[in-house]
């Protein structure tokens, strides 16, 4: 039999200019943006100076977590990028983790990974330029001689590129060893089960393995992925700045 | 619509890319919006009044210091005054004492020598009646005793005479 990993699906188009697709990737994406401006607006209401609430606690531990990391990797001076890290961070995880509901993770398409990947190369080299001046930015790619520039070039791109694929890497292998795993798992239940009519067409073996393997492929990884990918973004823009 | 994607292209899907960095800004709007900008704000309302707080005690601390300063201050300066007063109130008082005990004294010793001559005065009075009584007696005596008339002038002499020699003897 043949297993087919597919890419995202087309979902629908958007008829101008010459039609845009609209993929699952970008479908998925609003639907968990959605869930995390909701608990974000849950969360963020009614609070209180005194008394607050349990609900209010959460919030509170968590903008407080994710500023302390943000203070702790980039310095006191950088809480103001608490937000925008927080933000990759929890939409890069709830993005990993919604593979778990059936949906296909956004993080599973490349585009997704590098346009994140981008946007971190972009503030990385914005950050550096009014740190240094453009004169600062343009010399510190030949330190510390001028021989090294290319590498420092190269090195520079390299770190989207590798940041993009590390994370599309792991989720969408994930994705791809959990199909093969249901295929192999559906081919054996028929292969042992198949003879008894009816019953037999279900895919009994299919419960159980599959779950623990997600805990790896969907709950570690996904969780982990978001830490290293907010967490290199941090250390480049702090980087960008000395 | 049954249309794919590839499972990865390079370059990627260019409007994926430009619906990434779009959602990318909105959700990073949206979780400021509602989590971090008013979260961060209770934070600080928070620790400004924390802060207040701590020096509201650090004043009140000072102000009862001071005034704690100022009455024991007081106190003593009270306790010297109590002092003073009752050393006055004394002094005065025994001032007092000694005065009316003079003027008892004083007084007593008016009313005992009034008391004095009063006595001599009536002591003389009875002498000078008991000495006329004595005289009065002696003459009907000496009568009797002579029978005879003498001049009462000459007896009142001779009677005179012996009483004072009596007097004068005793």
């Amino acid at each position: 039999m043949n297993v087919d990993v597919k890419g995202p699906e087309i979902l629908f188009e958007i008829p101008v200019l010459g039609g845009i697709g609209v993929s699952e990737t970008i479908v998925n994406s609003w639907i968990i943006m959605a869930v995390i401006a909701l608990v974000c607006f849950f969360l963020g209401r009614n609070l209180k100076v005194k008394n607050p609430s349990k609900r209010q606690l959460v919030a509170e531990k968590a903008v407080t977590m994710i500023t302390n990391l943000v203070t702790d990797v980039m310095g006191e001076k950088n809480a103001g990028w608490a937000p925008y890290i927080g933000t990759l961070l929890i939409f890069s995880a709830v993005s990993s983790l919604s593979s778990l509901t059936g949906l296909r993770p956004p993080t599973a398409d490349l585009a997704t990974t590098l346009g994140w990947a981008l946007v971190t190369f972009v503030m990385v080299q914005v950050t550096n330029i009014r740190c240094h001046g453009v004169s600062g930015w343009l010399k510190g790619f030949t330190q510390p001689i001028f021989v090294m520039t290319p590498l420092n070039i190269i090195s520079e791109v390299a770190n989207p590129i590798s940041m993009a694929f590390r994370h599309f890497g792991n989720i969408a292998s994930g994705l791809v060893i959990t199909s093969l795993v249901y295929a192999a798992l559906a081919a054996l239940s028929s292969l042992v089960l198949g003879w008894i009519p009816v019953i037999g067409q279900i895919p009994f073996l299919q419960v159980g393995l599959p779950a623990l393997l997600s805990i790896y492929f969907d709950l570690f990884t996904s969780v982990l992925q978001a830490y290293i990918f907010s967490m290199l973004t941090m250390v480049f823009v702090s980087g960008a700045q000395d | 619509m049954g249309k794919y994607l590839d499972f990865v292209s390079i370059p990627p899907d260019v409007w994926s890319l430009i619906f990434t960095w779009c959602n990318l800004l909105i959700l990073f709007l949206l979780v400021k919006k509602f989590l971090f900008k008013p979260v961060q704000n209770i934070l600080k309302q928070r620790d400004a009044e924390v802060r207040e707080m701590y020096e509201k005690a650090e004043e009140a601390e000072k102000n009862a210091k001071s005034l704690e300063a100022e009455y024991s201050e007081r106190l003593g300066g009270a306790k010297e005054e109590a002092g003073r007063i009752m050393q006055e109130a004394t002094r005065s008082a025994r001032e007092r004492g000694d005065e009316i005990v003079g003027e008892a004294q004083a007084k007593a010793a008016g009313l005992i020598s009034r008391a004095e001559a009063q006595i001599e005065r009536e002591r003389e009075a009875a002498v000078g009646e008991l000495r006329a009584q004595v005289a009065d007696m002696a003459v009907a005596i000496a009568e009797k005793v002579i029978e005879k008339e003498i001049d009462p002038s000459d007896h009142a002499r001779l009677v005179e005479d012996f009483m004072s020699s009596e007097v004068e003897k005793r």
